[in-house]
């Protein structure tokens, strides 16, 4: 109830073929999939996930997939920046059932601690990775993967942020980086190793077959995986 | 101690052993195992540097192994990947053995008997200090210009520092009257270091009277020395190397003793033995020292009868071994007054020699010299009237382990007396193993270099008492030139670079290709007809001249 009214009016339409512009994707005109309800930490953020009645084009299944980079866009002392995230984790919540409510987690599971709500809903974990500034153009640039300093509010809309955006953001001085690497497997948990190789993954599918960045990624997969295997007593 | 400049690490605490300590560094500060470090504590309420060595090193901070999956990717770029810092991340844990603080009134390390505090700053030795406090050079401060000392031995340089930044200058009189052992596998550097200290012996400031007993011809070279500045004294003096060649090593009959005449003879019976000696004790008791195989005979003959069966055999094998040996003569001798001399290098050239000849000729000599330092240092007449000091290249060959050698007691007697009159030895072996244990472990100064023999490696460390397990574990990772100096000579033991010689090496190994190739073009050269000749009535299988 007291998220719906400052909705925006998302019949521009014209953003269902940005992410396929190659040339320069249009930050503006990415794919909307929710906004932010609550905050479990500093990095951490709850996600409402956009559906039919909230706007005219809702996500579709495989634009807020696991793994799937996002961004906010925040404007800090003038200057335009995306705040870059990924989508760690998902939950349904069905208000009707048992009239608890969302589940009300434990201490332990704090990742999802929403208000009240009212309908069927699917939530969305977004962690935050870093952020870069947004260019005249509309182009990312300067992009860091130390700890982001500001906030987001709740309402906040959360995009969809297409493959180039996101190689622009993991490329630093020609060398892919996942410098924040350490506070997402500390943020995703149980699902840290997982959202980290899908976003290799992800990473891998946009660069050249040749290119040297991929044996690099290579050995990272392999070196989270394993320590995920040794963590939960595979190995 | 307040300066941190030159701090490479901090104390963390005791380790294992009760005189180890083990310290951190981060990786900026390479410090190899064997380096020399220094702190300060109070003894007595003195400030004393206290010396240690470094005995391991592991790294206890550094890069996931994994990050080395893929051997095409550097595992700074996998760290970058990640935002990993690859400079400072690497910190080291390092274990050392406390050696003790020069004492000047000692003038050798003492023990503090106590370990540094954890937070101790610790820095690397200083050149200076390190030279002045590793060898035993008796010296009363623990920081002396070392080089401006006599009788001193400039052998090379620690093997962890820069080429001659922390020099190592032994002292000549020490290893050349307590005796010597240079052990080391073919090809480690053995004459190599032996002909340098020969140099250093040899020099103005020593001016040494020494023999090198060479069955090899590997010391050749040694006469360019002579008219080489650095050789020459302010005096005049210029060393003088005499070389002696086979054809003037001779023994005279009357020098043997009857346990050499029995090795050279083939099994006598023991009937043979009994008439020999004591027909060879009558000889020696004659006024006469010349005397030959004949009269031997014919006291033998004199005493058992002309046609005993024993005497016959015995003149066959006499004649046999020793007269028809050009080595052994009734009246020649080796005058020892050309072999030994101050200032003189006499190398005794043993190439073209058998084995057993070379045990004889070193035995009569070293008997012979032996008696003549006795009786010097007993105001008797002598014709040694100095201390002399005898190199031996094969020292197994004249000191086994079997037993087998006339020359063994002899060697056995001058290791274990010979520093009370001025006969010091020097043994040079491959293998350790094979010598007398009682012979080596009389060696007060070891030089070793590579060895991986096993068993080898085991004689050093049962004789060299001297040379600690942590300096011993170094002997296999070494290349030629690189040796432990340990014993006598040393406070403490040292792993150095044999400085490089100022005369060439002599004993290089053979260039076998160009040798080869040499005489195939040699041979192509030889007219075809002498070809089918070696090769009998067979057909010539070689190339044919094409003209
Ligand atoms: N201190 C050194 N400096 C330079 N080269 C050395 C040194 N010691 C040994 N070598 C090299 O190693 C080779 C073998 O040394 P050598 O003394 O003949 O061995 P060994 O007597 O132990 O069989 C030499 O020909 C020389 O090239
Ligand atoms: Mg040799």
């Amino acid at each position: 109830m007291h998220r719906s009214t400052t909705r925006q009016q998302y019949g521009d339409g014209a953003m269902t073929d940005t992410p396929t512009n190659e040339d320069s994707p249009d930050l503006d005109s990415c794919v909307r999939i929710g906004s932010i309800v609550s905050s479990n930490s500093h990095l951490d953020y709850v996600v409402e996930v956009y559906k039919e009645r909230d706007c005219d084009c809702p996500p579709e299944l495989h634009e807020r997939e696991f793994g799937q980079p996002v961004f906010i866009k925040k404007t800090v002392d003038g200057t335009e920046h995306a705040v870059m995230g990924v989508i760690y984790d998902t939950q349904l919540v069905d208000p009707d059932q048992g009239r608890t409510g969302p589940r009300l987690a434990q201490d332990d599971q704090a990742q999802f601690t929403p208000g009240y709500i009212e309908e069927r809903t699917t939530l969305a974990g977004v962690a935050l990775l870093g952020t870069a500034e947004i260019s005249e153009d509309g182009e990312i640039q300067e992009p860091t993967h130390q700890m982001p300093r500001w906030t987001l509010e709740v309402e906040d809309t959360v995009f969809n942020c297409p493959d180039q955006v996101t190689v622009s953001f993991h490329t630093v001085d020609d060398q892919i980086q996942l410098a924040y690497m350490d506070r997402l497997l500390d943020i995703a948990g149980d699902l840290g190793s997982e959202v980290i190789v899908a976003l290799i993954n992800r990473l891998q599918g946009m660069l050249p077959d040749d290119d040297p960045n991929q044996r690099v990624l290579d050995v990272v997969e392999q070196n989270v995986q394993w320590q995920a295997r040794e963590q939960r007593g595979v190995v | 101690m307040a300066d941190r400049s030159d701090v490479v690490g901090t104390v963390a605490g005791p380790g294992d052993d009760p005189n180890e300590f083990v310290f951190v560094t981060p990786s900026d500060k390479s410090i190899k195992t064997g380096e020399f470090i220094t702190y300060t504590v109070s003894v007595e309420d003195e400030p004393r540097s206290v010396f240690a060595r470094v005995t391991n090193r592991e790294l206890i901070r550094g890069l996931p192994e994994g990050f080395l999956a893929d051997p095409e990717v550097g595992p700074e770029t996998v760290a970058a990947t990640l935002g990993v810092p690859t400079d400072d991340t690497e910190l080291y844990r390092l274990t050392a053995t406390v050696i003790g603080y020069y004492d000047t009134n000692m003038t050798t390390f003492a023990n503090p008997r106590q370990l540094p505090d954890p937070g101790t700053p610790l820095s690397i030795a200083p050149h200076q200090q390190l030279e002045t406090v590793l060898p035993n050079l008796g010296c009363e401060t623990d920081s002396t210009d070392v080089t401006s000392l006599d009788g001193v031995a400039h052998v090379g340089w620690l093997l962890n520092r820069p080429a001659e930044a922390t020099n190592l200058h032994i002292p000549i009189e020490e290893f050349a009257s307590t005796h010597l052992a240079i052990l080391a596998s073919t090809g480690s550097g053995k004459s190599y270091t032996a002909s340098v200290l020969i140099e250093e012996m040899m020099r103005p400031t020593s001016r040494a009277s020494l023999l090198v007993f060479d069955p090899h011809g590997e010391y050749d070279t040694l006469a360019e020395m002579q008219g080489e500045e650095a050789f020459q004294g302010e005096d005049g003096y210029e060393p003088d190397v005499v070389y002696y060649d086979p054809e003037r090593l001779r023994v005279r009959i009357s020098e043997l003793e009857i346990g050499d005449v029995m090795a050279v003879l083939d099994n006598p019976s023991n009937r043979m033995q009994d008439r020999l000696s004591t027909a060879w004790r009558s000889m020696q008791n004659r006024e006469s020292r010349t005397w030959g195989i004949d009269a031997l005979i014919a006291e033998m003959e004199a005493e058992f009868g002309a046609d005993d069966a024993s005497v016959g055999a015995l003149e066959w094998r006499l004649r046999r071994s020793i007269e028809r040996n050009d080595l052994f003569h009734p009246e020649e001798n080796v005058p020892l007054d050309e072999i030994v001399d101050p200032g003189q290098c006499t190398v005794l050239q043993m190439d073209t020699l058998d084995r057993r000849d070379q045990q004889l000729i070193t035995t009569v000599l070293l008997r012979r010299m032996y008696r003549e330092r006795l009786g010097d240092v007993r105001n008797r007449d002598s014709d040694i009237e100095h201390p002399i000091f005898a190199l031996f290249e094969e020292g197994h060959r004249f000191a086994p382990a079997s037993g087998e050698a006339p020359s063994l007691g002899i060697m056995r007697t001058i290791t274990s007396e010979g520093r009370k009159f001025g006969f010091g030895l020097g043994i040079i072996s491959q293998r350790p193993s094979k010598i007398d244990q009682d012979v080596l472990s009389q060696c007060g100064t070891q030089i070793s270099m590579q060895i991986k023999n096993p068993s080898d490696q085991d004689a050093i460390k049962n004789s060299v008492e001297a040379a600690g397990e942590d300096v011993l574990r170094e002997l296999p990772g070494l290349t030629p030139g690189q040796a432990v100096v340990s014993g006598d000579a040393m406070n403490t033991p040292a792993l150095i670079q044999v400085r490089q010689r100022r005369t060439p090496h002599g004993a290089g190994s053979r260039p076998v290709i160009e040798e080869w190739r040499e005489a195939y073009d040699e041979r192509q050269r030889e007219p075809t007809q002498s070809e089918s000749a070696d090769f009998g009535e067979g057909e010539s299988t070689g190339v044919q001249s094409l003209d």
